[in-house]
């Protein structure tokens, strides 16, 4: 940094100005992986990130508490169409990675074959090439398998049923490290065991010289004469910021990338910005057991069932505290105060669906307007899907299964607005695609036509992944950062940490 | 003098505040009728508001510590068990 200044008089004043080699906006999965990686290599960085800095002292274990300071709208941002879905989405220092599961997927080698084949991003998706940019995050984030006993008894239950069904199944990887299962990761981890970016790759951001702002709204991207010039932002503290870099990285999330590149009067060129949205539409069951569960004490989601994985049909272990299962609970009036009673012996497991759906972004009134019609084949996969839960909880001995139905709706019958949906992992919005006509960045995530301003978020991805995208994200942003310095992707972090 | 909120009602308005207009409007009406009999048969009338309202009352419900020790969850005990271990290990 050259240091900050203050120019002009009056209004004018209050425009602080920073200049930097490298602008980063967002400090989430692919902005804070993207400015440690570039700072550790000698880049003068600024990281802008429009939510405040999260302290771990203030992790209350209430949801309803959490939802409202951790996450953008409290947690209820919601899509327009049939049915309306949830979209959780994290806020702040880390991003949604502060308050996600915490589930580590390598990206699918079917899904780079797509990427080759669909469009045609040979280099992106060069799965040789990628695998020094995945050893080098999961290494980062202490990525590791849960144990059995750290999964807890609502693991265990889905183990049991698919054990005697013969399903295939396995215990998830994560980023954690010393983890003692208090069972909130999605509510802000208490015992920081939880790797989110906010407290691996921002601090080792800092560390190596970066300036992170928080409580700082990007309005603009500078572009003069198709090169990247800056960025424009307002502080929450009060005044404008000017940042001026010659390369700017954006990373606000699949939903809001596409609405600060429009606003910029950026990426528009092929028609596709805000299009191509991907999501995983989810849902959980309930089964009430004979044994007591405590479906909180363990690891939320430390199983998974990929037993119909090809069919685009993905079931990972879900749970939490009593406030978030009485919100999610398919029951209401009597039926549901009796199922709470007997919380301790209720089991939960979630059921995710590959999309073949597709849905937008555009803003109204500054805010996202999010469309999203659920196709009539992820509707189908949702009653295959249902009825194959209902199976798992059986095979392990549940004496009573709540599918997220209205009541005497069979699984084989349910319709789109039966259905109880959130949905997790937006991709798409600003794809890769080599042919500037058909996507917003090329295979370097770099904005079509324009020298300078690059994108690393879920946005780019150009396919739904099946399985959750934070570890496809942060390794794109990874080779992202070493092709910025010029440099091959080192195999492991002591390569850099510690050189020889 | 006004009476303090009780914690139950004042953890549901932190969520509900922080709902994005219309959503806000839409919540504190569900919520209102939810609390009110002629209101629940109102909403029992369609099977998606139902839950919705039902759901969102039965959150702040179970958020009180009166409702949810005796279920097994303590939420203070958790977030304090957190606390002390990240100062002894040093977490960030």
């Amino acid at each position: 940094m050259t240091g900050a200044r203050s120019h002009g008089r009056g209004r004018a004043a209050r425009v602080r100005a920073i200049h930097a080699d490298v602008c980063v906006i967002g400090a989430g999965a692919g902005g804070a992986v993207t400015a440690a990686e570039l700072a550790e290599g000698g880049m003068r960085v600024v990281v802008l990130e429009q939510g405040p800095r999260h302290d771990a002292d203030r992790f209350s274990a209430r949801p309803l508490e959490m939802l409202a300071r951790l996450y953008r709208d409290g947690g209820q941002t919601t899509t327009l169409g049939t049915p309306p879905i949830l979209l959780p989405l994290g806020r702040g220092l880390g991003g949604t990675t502060l308050v996600n599961s915490g589930t580590c997927f390598r990206t699918p080698p079917a899904v780079l074959e797509r990427w080759r084949d669909e469009f045609g991003l040979e280099a992106l998706a060069d799965e040789a090439a990628l695998k020094p940019c995945f050893e080098r995050v999961e290494q980062a984030l202490s990525i590791s398998e849960v144990t059995p006993e750290l999964a807890g008894r609502n693991a265990a239950i889905a183990r049991r049923g698919a054990e005697a069904l013969g399903w295939s199944h396995g215990f998830l990887r994560r980023n954690a490290k010393g983890c003692i299962g208090s069972g909130v990761c999605a509510f802000g981890c208490p015992t920081s065991a939880k790797q989110h970016v906010g407290i691996t790759y921002v601090p080792r951001a800092e560390a190596a010289g970066a300036q992170v702002i928080a409580g700082a709204d990007v309005r603009h991207v500078l572009v003069e004469r198709g090169q990247a010039r800056g960025v424009e932002a307002r502080l929450a503290s009060g005044g404008r910021l000017e940042v001026r870099a010659r390369i700017v990285v954006v990373a606000c999330g699949t939903i809001h990338t596409p609405l600060l590149l429009a606003r910029s009067g950026l990426g528009r060129e092929s028609g596709q910005l805000g299009h191509n949205l991907a999501l995983h539409p989810a849902t959980g069951a309930f089964a009430l057991m004979d044994e007591v569960v405590d479906m909180a004490k363990g690891v939320p989601q430390s199983f998974y069932v990929d037993e119909f994985a090809a069919e685009g049909i993905m079931f990972e272990g879900v749970a939490g505290p009593p406030s978030y299962v009485a919100a999610s609970l398919p029951l209401s009036g009597r039926r549901h105060a009796d199922a709470m009673a007997e919380y301790r012996r209720l089991a939960m497991f979630g059921l995710m669906v590959s999309d073949g759906s597709r849905g937008s972004v555009r803003a109204l009134a500054g805010r996202p307007v999010i469309r999203y019609e659920l196709a009539e084949a992820d509707v189908a996969r949702f009653r295959r899907g249902l009825a194959r839960i209902d199976e798992l909880f059986r095979a392990a001995g549940a004496r009573e299964v709540y599918l997220p139905l209205p009541h005497g709706v069979e699984p084989h019958r349910a319709r789109a607005r039966d259905l109880k949906l959130m949905a997790f992992h937006p991709l798409g919005t600003a794809r890769a695609d080599a042919g500037p006509q058909h996507g917003v960045v090329d295979g370097d995530l770099q904005l079509h036509g324009v020298r300078g301003v690059h994108v690393a978020d879920g946005s780019v991805v150009p396919s739904s992944l099946g399985v959750n995208p934070q570890l496809t994200i942060m390794a794109l942003a990874t080779r992202l950062a070493f092709g910025l310095l010029g440099q091959d992707v080192p195999q492991t972090y002591e390569e850099i940490a510690c050189p020889s | 003098m006004r009476k303090p909120a009780d914690p139950v009602r004042r953890g549901l308005d932190v969520f509900v505040d922080a709902a994005p207009q219309p959503q806000r409007s839409g919540l504190r009406l569900l919520i209102a009728l939810e609390r009110r009999p002629r209101g629940r048969r109102l909403l029992g009338r369609t099977h998606a508001i139902d839950q919705l309202a039902n759901g969102l009352v039965a959150m702040g419900h179970y958020e009180d510590p009166v409702n949810a020790v005796p279920l097994g969850w303590d939420a203070d005990a958790i977030a304090a068990r957190g606390r002390a271990l990240r100062r002894e290990e040093g977490r960030l």
